[in-house]
C-alpha cells in the first residue's frame, strides 16, 4: 500500500473523495460481451479508466499433453499487460505480479467453472490489459468471467470483483489510482454472487478487526453492483432477439 | 415468451428434475449456462445460446479433417475433443496400413458427413461415415452456427428447414454440433440460404423467427 | 501469421475460383481494402494510441514516448522501436510466450514501413546531442487475427505515431527534465502507407482476408510514402512473383495508399 505522502485530499468534510465519488460510489463500469471474432468468447470493460479484453479458448485439446489431466479439465489464465498501458512503457514480457495476478484470477474462476466435465482439456482466458488504473485485477476478472460465459462454458455461478480499501481513515468502495498510491489500505475481493462465497481476497495496508468486516462488506456490495452490469453485457449479447 | 438464464441464475425451487445444463443445489435448480429454460415433462434444463458440442452416440454431425495417422483421422466437429474416424471404417476390413494410403481417400481440409458412433469423455468420440448420406462433402459451403441453435435451424418436423430448401433450392446438411453444409446450384439461392441460417443463428428463440427468415429469403440481389 | 489453422477444402476451392472470376468470396473487387475504421486516443495515458479495424483484424497500438540514450553512432538523432504481439486471445493458434519468427518479422516489416520513410525527422527528437534523446516506442497489439496483420498493424503505428502529443524534455544538470504542461506536434515528414497484396494463383488480391491469407502462393508488402515514392519491401510466402507482377504491385500499392493516406491523416487532425 502506499502510504504516500501528498497533498491531495483524499476525503472531503462531505465526504467526498478526490475524484469525486462517495465513499460507497464505484467508478464508471462499462462491460460489452462478444468483442473477438475468433475467440469462443470475450469480453471488454471499462472499469474507470482500465481498459481490458479478455478472450477464452476452448474446452480444447491441451498443448503441452503432459498438463492433460484424465479426471477433469484444467483452467489456465493469463494477465498480460501491454507496454503501453502504464505511464512507464512496461517491457512486454511477464512481469512477477502479472504471472501472480494470473494465478489469483484463475484461483477466483476456478470454484465457477465446471471443469470436472471436460476431462483431458484446457479452457484458456486470455487477459490483456490496454491501460491500467487501480483495480486492474478486478477488472480483469470481471471480463475473464463474462468470456467464460460468452464461450458457454458451464459455470455454477458468474464471478463478479470489486476492490475496497481505507483511504483517510474510512472504508471506501473501488479505490482508483491516486487513492491506492496514497491511502491506507487496498481489498480486492471476488464473490460468487448467487452462492455468496468469497473467491478471490487480498490485502495491502492495515486494518482493525472492525476496519476488516467492513471493507469485506464494502467490497461485497460492490461486487454485486459489478454483477448486474455482467448480466446487462451478457444480455444485450445473447438475448436480444429472445423476446426481452 | 422463452425464458432467459445466466450462470447461476434460479430456475425454480418446484420438485423437478435437472436436465442439460441445469444443476440441483438442495433443492434449487441452478443454470450452467446462457440460455433458454426448456421445461419438458418433470425435467428442467437450458437450451445454451452458445459454446460447444457435446458429442451424443448416434447425432449426425459435420467434420473437417484435421490430421491422420497410420490407423485413423482425425477431424475437427466443434466439440473440446477431436472425432477419429477409422481407417477400416472407409476402406473396410482388410485394411491394411503400409498399402493403403489415407490421404487418397480424404485429406486435410475435407469436409464429411459422420454419424458420432460412441462417446464416453474418457476417450475421444469415435465417428462413421458407414452409411448411406454420409461421406465426404464434395461441394457447396461451410456455416457454422451454435449447437444449441440447431434445432430451430431444423424446426417443428422439419419445418424450418424445408422452407429455405423450397425458397432456395439449397440442399443442407445439418450437423448437430452446429456446422452445415449448404450447397446449391445458383449462387443467388446458395446467399439466400446462407443468410437465412445467420438470422436463425442471431434470432434462434425470438416470437417473429419464421418472419425473419421469410424476409431474409425473399430477395437476392445483395 | 501466426496461424496454422486449417481451411477446409470447400472455402479453399471458393477462394481461388471467386479470386479467378474477379469478385473475391467477401465480394470484393481484386484491387479492393476492407473497411478501414481507424480511431485515436483510445487509451489516453500512451501519448499517441489508435484502434484500427480492417475487416475482421483489429489491432490497438500505443506509442509511449520516454527520454532515452542515443546510439552511440547517432547522437543527433532521437531513437525509434517498434513492436508486434499476437496475444493469445487474437487466435487460436496464436501462442504466449517468446515471439515466432512471423510475429518477428510483422513487427519488422511495420517497422522498416515506419523508420525508411523517414515519417519522424528524428534530428528534431535530441533533448542534448550525444547524452540524451527523446525515444518513441510504438507496441502493436493484435486483438483479433482476420488477415493482412501487416496493413492493419501499419496503419495503427502510424496513426498512433500521427495522434502523439510529444512531451517536452530539458536538459537539467546532465539529465533531461521534464517541462510540465508543454506538449508539441511529433515531426512529421511524410505518412507512409502499407500495401499488402497476395498472389492466388495468376491473381494478385489486395488486403487478403484471413481465408484468403491461408490460400496465398505468395505475398508481397510495399508502403509509399507521401510523395507516391516507394520506400519498403517485403515479399514473403513459399513462391515468387513475376517481374511484371511486381511492376503492377507497385502501381497498385501507389494507387491504393492514396487512398488510404488521408484516414491516417486524420489522425493528426484528430490525435
Amino acid at each position: 500500500m502506499g502510504g504516500r505522502e501528498t497533498d491531495m485530499v483524499l476525503l472531503d468534510a462531505n465526504g467526498i473523495r478526490c475524484d469525486g465519488r462517495r465513499v460507497d460510489e464505484p467508478r464508471r463500469i462499462m462491460i460489452r460481451a462478444g468483442v473477438l471474432h475468433n475467440a469462443n468468447g470475450s469480453a471488454y470493460i471499462e472499469f474507470g479508466d482500465n481498459k481490458i479484453v479478455a478472450g477464452v479458448f476452448g474446452p480444447r485439446d491441451v498443448h503441452p499433453k503432459h498438463q492433460s489431466n484424465a479426471e477433469t479439465g484444467i483452467l489456465r489464465v493469463r494477465y498480460h499487460m501491454q507496454p503501453y498501458s502504464v505511464t512507464e512503457r512496461k517491457r512486454p514480457a511477464p512481469s512477477r505480479r502479472e504471472i501472480e495476478i494470473s494465478k489469483v484470477i484463475k484461483e477466483a474462476l476456478l470454484p465457477a467453472v465446471m471443469l470436472e466435465r471436460f476431462p483431458r482439456t484446457a479452457v484458456d482466458v486470455f487477459v490483456e490489459i490496454l491501460q491500467a488504473d487501480g483495480g486492474s485485477r478486478c477488472a480483469a476478472l470481471d471480463a475473464a468471467a463474462v468470456a467464460l460465459a460468452d464461450a458457454g462454458i458451464p459455470m455454477r455461478d458468474m464471478v463478479s470483483a470489486c476492490a475496497a480499501g481505507k483511504v483517510a481513515d474510512t472504508i471506501v468502495l473501488d479505490i482508483n489510482n491516486e487513492e491506492d498510491q496514497a491511502g491506507q489500505a487496498d481489498m480486492p475481493v471476488a464473490i460468487m454472487p448467487n452462492s455468496g462465497q468469497v473467491t478471490l481476497l487480498q490485502l495491502d495496508g492495515v486494518l482493525t478487526r472492525d476496519e476488516y468486516r467492513k471493507c469485506i462488506e464494502t467490497g461485497i456490495a460492490g461486487c454485486r453492483l459489478v454483477y448486474d452490469i455482467q448480466k446487462r453485457a451478457l444480455a444485450e449479447r445473447h438475448f436480444k432477439g429472445a423476446g426481452q | 415468451m422463452p425464458r432467459t438464464v445466466m450462470p447461476g441464475d434460479t430456475i425454480t425451487r418446484e420438485a423437478r428434475r435437472a436436465g442439460d445444463n441445469v444443476l440441483l443445489d438442495g433443492d434449487t435448480l441452478v443454470s450452467t449456462a446462457v440460455g433458454i429454460v426448456n421445461v419438458s415433462d418433470d425435467t428442467v434444463s437450458v437450451i445454451p445460446l452458445s459454446g460447444k458440442y457435446m458429442p451424443r452416440a448416434d447425432d449426425l454431425v459435420v467434420g473437417m479433417v484435421i490430421s491422420h495417422t497410420s490407423q485413423a483421422w482425425e477431424l475437427d466437429i466443434n466439440a473440446p475433443y477431436v472425432g477419429f474416424l477409422l481407417a477400416t471404417d472407409v476402406f473396410g476390413r482388410d485394411f491394411a496400413s503400409h498399402a493403403d494410403e489415407l490421404t487418397s481417400k480424404l485429406a486435410l481440409g475435407d469436409l464429411v458427413a459422420a454419424r458420432v458412433a460412441n462417446f464416453d469423455r474418457t476417450r475421444d468420440p469415435l465417428i462413421t461415415i458407414d452409411d448411406r448420406d454420409l461421406g465426404k462433402i464434395d461441394s457447396g459451403e461451410l456455416v457454422k452456427m451454435a449447437p444449441g441453435k440447431v434445432s430451430s435451424l431444423i424446426g417443428r418436423q422439419g419445418s424450418m428447414i424445408q422452407a429455405i430448401e423450397t425458397a432456395t433450392d439449397a440442399a443442407v446438411t445439418i450437423g448437430q454440433n452446429g456446422w452445415a453444409a449448404v450447397s446449391c446450384e445458383s449462387a443467388d439461392g446458395l446467399l439466400r440460404a446462407k443468410r437465412a441460417i445467420g438470422v436463425i443463428d442471431q434470432w434462434a428463440y425470438s416470437p417473429g423467427l419464421m418472419d425473419r427468415v421469410k424476409s431474409a429469403l425473399g430477395h437476392g440481389g445483395g | 501469421m501466426g496461424t496454422v489453422s486449417i481451411l477446409d477444402g470447400l472455402k479453399r476451392k471458393l477462394v481461388a475460383d471467386s479470386v479467378a472470376s474477379g469478385r473475391r468470396a467477401d465480394g470484393r473487387a481484386l484491387d479492393e481494402m476492407r473497411e478501414l475504421v481507424v480511431e485515436t486516443g483510445v487509451v489516453p495515458k500512451a501519448e499517441g494510441s489508435a484502434r484500427v479495424r480492417l475487416g475482421r483484424t483489429e489491432v490497438v497500438t500505443g506509442v509511449k514516448v520516454n527520454p532515452d540514450r542515443p546510439f552511440p553512432d547517432t547522437g543527433d538523432r532521437g531513437t525509434f522501436i517498434c513492436t508486434a504481439e499476437i496475444p493469445p486471445l487474437a487466435h487460436p493458434d496464436a501462442e504466449a510466450g517468446p515471439p515466432s519468427e512471423a510475429v518477428i518479422e510483422l513487427a519488422r516489416v511495420v517497422d522498416r514501413g515506419i523508420r525508411e520513410s523517414h515519417m519522424l525527422d528524428m534530428s528534431q527528437l535530441v533533448i542534448k546531442r550525444d547524452v540524451s534523446v527523446v525515444g518513441v516506442f510504438t507496441d502493436n497489439a493484435v486483438m483479433d487475427d482476420g488477415g493482412n496483420l501487416f496493413d492493419a498493424c501499419s496503419y495503427a503505428s502510424v496513426a498512433a505515431i500521427l495522434s502523439c502529443k510529444l512531451p517536452v524534455w530539458e536538459m537539467a544538470e546532465d539529465a533531461p527534465r521534464l517541462v510540465e504542461g508543454q506538449r508539441r506536434d511529433p515531426p512529421i515528414t511524410t505518412v507512409p502507407v502499407s500495401v499488402t497484396m497476395g498472389r492466388i494463383g495468376n491473381h494478385i488480391v489486395v488486403d487478403p482476408s484471413l481465408e484468403e491469407w491461408m490460400c496465398l502462393d505468395a505475398r508481397l508488402t510495399i508502403t509509399t510514402n507521401s510523395e507516391g515514392n516507394i520506400c519498403a519491401l517485403q515479399k514473403g510466402g513459399r513462391e515468387g512473383f513475376t517481374p511484371e507482377q511486381l511492376n503492377s504491385c507497385a502501381e497498385t500499392a501507389i494507387s491504393v495508399g492514396a487512398r488510404v493516406r488521408p484516414k491516417l491523416e486524420a489522425a493528426r487532425r484528430a490525435g
